[in-house]
């Protein structure tokens, strides 16, 4: 029995180490937005985008299965999408979405993607990005569309796929964006006056290039107010290849005359790790935690009631209440009906009229955060973030992107803040 | 056995592992105890640890593997919190109820597993993914969030973690060693045959262990609630990594309990494994070295432990040619 047992400790110990010295696959991995390409056109083997003349809605008469790709099915982001899609827009149109189990590698999402096939799905709007070329690959032999919701491609993965047929394109935060959610979040507090910061981290550590971009602009807001350098660098370029270079393992430093007193990275939730946590927010000089994100679950517990607290996530009745009371002073979130304009790519590729860039290839457009200072504002976005009725895309809004020409959904799309998709909505 | 290689056996491993976490804290110019916070992190592992390696080594030194303990944890304090903060209750409440629920989705788990009589590390798998699949429908998914509840938070302290560790050793050594459960448990640890033959029910003992492990747990999930300030949902078996912590603990209880009391040895396994995670914490190791290191930590012990006569031989030999 107890060699039992101690053989039993031992795969235990060997399952640690080897996930250990892994890293996570499955966050998200986003590269910069190839944008519009410029490459000569006449590569897509599609039509290139209709005129307003030809446009019609979308057709209702047939159910349309679209599959989802999911590696995250628990967090508050990936409950509100899923919300949308199937308390919305399943009331809405004519389609059945149908949901995949929380994907953890390229294995899993390959034998979703085939049970999302052998299901008669005609279409994938994926959320998983362990392996995009394979599950783009796949889509494309077996004749299924393909999209990427909230994410983007690398330049060289766009490159390779923008001229497949069934590849439909991507929306969502390009890196650029990322960097400048980071930016802005600590140049909030750094035009206040606060120069002493606790940071923390996220998946950069497991080199998930979303939060390395969003800590990488945080860093080069505190170059640049404090007039110093971080790992030596001081830019947007040189603080991302410096942070790479350093294994991205972030360490506290002196930034000219700001200081980022503590930092920690990952997702352990082990003692250690909510000690590390501890010893961030109970350091008497710190003024402000700023988290890439999960900021409100990292620091819930331990922030001081004198610190501030930003972070870059989603709006939930949760946060709304932390704003509020003033635990949260500054929210960037991903809203949930973001995703509404993918779907309608989709369906409109579906239903014979695919949206192609002006070059005939597929989309790849950006799109970014709502920002919130105040809880009034995050009341307000949340009120329409979480309706089952009035979201951020009403189905009015999303049938005109139906068969759009390409600048039409390009404009739509990157009209994104919330006033000006309360003026779309008008 | 005489007292002071007792006393030496007892305390051996926490003592060697403090002075090394000191030594290398020091090495680095930084302090192992410099604050109040640090000794409230310290004492708040072995509260949380400790707890956890007497649930696990319940069943486990039964040969019954619960994967379900973690997920135990996660419903009981999910349940407890939705009460508590709906009818705006404290700590103590909260803490009771987890107690409570703890042990009744214990005696559940043991429940399933007496009467499918399937290897209960199956049993377990199966109660780990409907305990999850509760919490994440009675949550919504969104978990539990206790950043606004001051009264929730303040539980975590020194003298409350100080209390809750004592009154589970003493609960632990009366239940084990002072009842006639425990002498039956034992009994059955020895040989179930002969056990049963001579008239000990194996149902009752594993029902009780079941709920027991469960009630330990439930405690473990209020204190990592309201610690944390949060309760994350789990699901496809998420739940069952703080099991992981035991494991280290529950080895080094079982070489301690050859020099004194098991269930004390599992607490000074929980008080050397609060050293390391201290040390992490103080060094802010990065996560892969500190899982890599305590992998090798624990690998290198069960070495120790398969190879220890080997290794006294060793040292006697080398002393006698000395």
């Amino acid at each position: 029995m107890k060699n039992g047992m101690k053989l039993t400790a031992l795969l235990m110990a060997l399952v640690m180490t080897l996930c250990a010295c892994g890293t996570k696959g499955n966050e998200s991995t986003a590269s910069a937005a190839p944008g519009t390409s410029t490459e000569a056109p006449g590569k897509s083997t599609e039509a290139p985008a209709t005129t307003a003349a030809e446009k019609t809605g979308p057709d209702d008469s047939k159910n349309v299965k679209i599959g989802v790709l999911v590696s995250d099915v628990t967090s508050a982001e990936a409950l509100a999408f899923r919300a949308y899609y199937e308390e919305y827009i399943q009331k809405q149109y004519n389609v059945t979405f149908m949901y995949s189990d929380e994907l953890a590698d390229a294995a899993a999402e390959a034998s979703a993607i085939d049970n999302f096939i052998a299901n008669n799905c005609k279409a994938i709007i994926s959320f998983a990005s362990a392996d995009r070329p394979a599950q783009i690959e796949t889509c494309e032999s077996n004749g299924v569309y393909y999209a990427v919701a909230t994410g983007t491609l690398t330049d060289e993965q766009y490159e390779t796929y923008k001229n497949y047929k069934y590849y439909v394109g991507a929306i969502g935060p390009d890196l650029m964006t990322e960097y400048m959610a980071g930016y802005d979040m600590a140049k909030y507090y750094l035009d206040q006056g606060f120069t002493k910061f606790g940071m923390f981290g996220g998946a950069t550590p497991y080199y998930t290039e979303m939060h390395i971009y969003r800590a990488a602009g945080m860093l080069v807001a505190m170059c640049e107010a404090g007039k110093g350098t971080y790992l030596g660098a001081s830019d947007m370029g040189g603080m991302i290849g410096a942070i790479y270079g350093a294994g991205c393992q972030l360490t506290p430093a002196k930034i000219g005359s700001v200081e980022l007193c503590g930092y920690v990275g990952g997702y352990d939730f082990d003692d250690a790790w909510f000690g590390k946590l501890a010893a961030v927010a109970n350091d008497p000089n710190v003024e402000v935690l700023l988290a890439v994100g999960s900021g409100q679950t990292a620091f819930a517990g331990f922030k001081q009631a004198s610190q501030k607290l930003g972070d870059i996530d989603c709006y939930t009745a949760d946060s709304v209440k932390l704003m509020e009371s003033g635990t949260l002073n500054y929210l960037a979130g991903k809203f949930s009906a973001s995703i509404g304009p993918i779907f309608m790519a989709v369906l409109s590729a579906v239903q014979g009229h695919p949206i192609r860039n002006a070059e005939g290839n597929a989309f790849a457009i950006g799109q970014g955060y709502w920002v919130a200072t105040s809880a009034e504002e995050a009341k307000e976005y949340y009120a329409v973030d979480s309706s089952k009725t009035e979201p951020a895309y009403t189905r009015n809004m999303l049938d005109k992107l139906y068969n759009a020409s390409y600048s039409d959904f390009e404009a739509f799309v990157k009209a994104y803040s919330f006033e000006e998709i309360k003026g779309l909505a008008k | 056995m005489k007292m002071g290689k007792k006393i030496t056996g007892t305390l051996v491993i926490p003592v060697i592992t403090l002075i090394a976490a000191w030594i290398i804290c020091s090495s680095q110019g930084v302090k192992l105890f410099e604050t109040q916070l640090n000794l409230l992190t310290f004492i708040r592992t072995v509260a949380n640890v400790s707890l956890v390696t007497f649930a696990l080594a319940i069943n486990l030194n039964s040969g019954r593997f619960d994967f379900s303990l973690g997920s135990v944890a996660l419903l009981s304090s999910v349940i407890s919190s939705k009460i508590v903060l709906a009818l705006d209750w404290g700590p103590v409440a909260m803490l009771l109820l987890s107690l409570c629920f703890g042990v009744i989705f214990g005696l559940i788990s043991g429940a399933v597993y007496v009467s499918v009589k399937l290897p209960p590390i199956i049993v377990s798998l199966a109660v780990a993914l409907l305990y999850e699949g509760l919490s994440f429908t009675l949550t919504g998914g969104h978990g539990v969030s206790f950043a606004n509840s001051a009264r929730l938070l303040g539980f975590a302290s020194i003298p409350n973690f100080l209390i809750i560790i004592v009154l589970a050793l003493a609960f632990m050594i009366i239940v084990f060693d002072r009842t006639k459960f425990g002498y039956e448990y034992k009994a059955l640890l020895s040989g179930q045959k002969v056990a049963v033959s001579t008239g000990i029910r194996e149902v009752p003992n594993a029902l009780l262990c079941y709920a027991i492990a469960g009630g330990l747990m439930g405690i473990q999930g209020f204190i990592s609630a309201t610690t944390n300030g949060t309760i994350q949902m789990s699901l496809n078996f998420g739940s069952i990594s703080p099991m992981f912590m035991a494991f280290l603990p529950m080895f080094i209880g079982g070489f301690i309990g050859r020099y004194s009391n098991d269930k004390l040895g599992y607490l000074l396994g929980a008080v050397t494994s609060a050293f390391i995670s201290l040390l992490y914490v103080r060094l802010n190791v990065s996560s892969s070295v500190q899982q890599i290191t305590s992998a090798l930590l624990l690998v290198g012990f069960l070495i120790y432990l398969n190879n220890e006569g080997k290794l006294k031989g060793l040292f006697v030999r080398g002393g006698g040619k000395g």
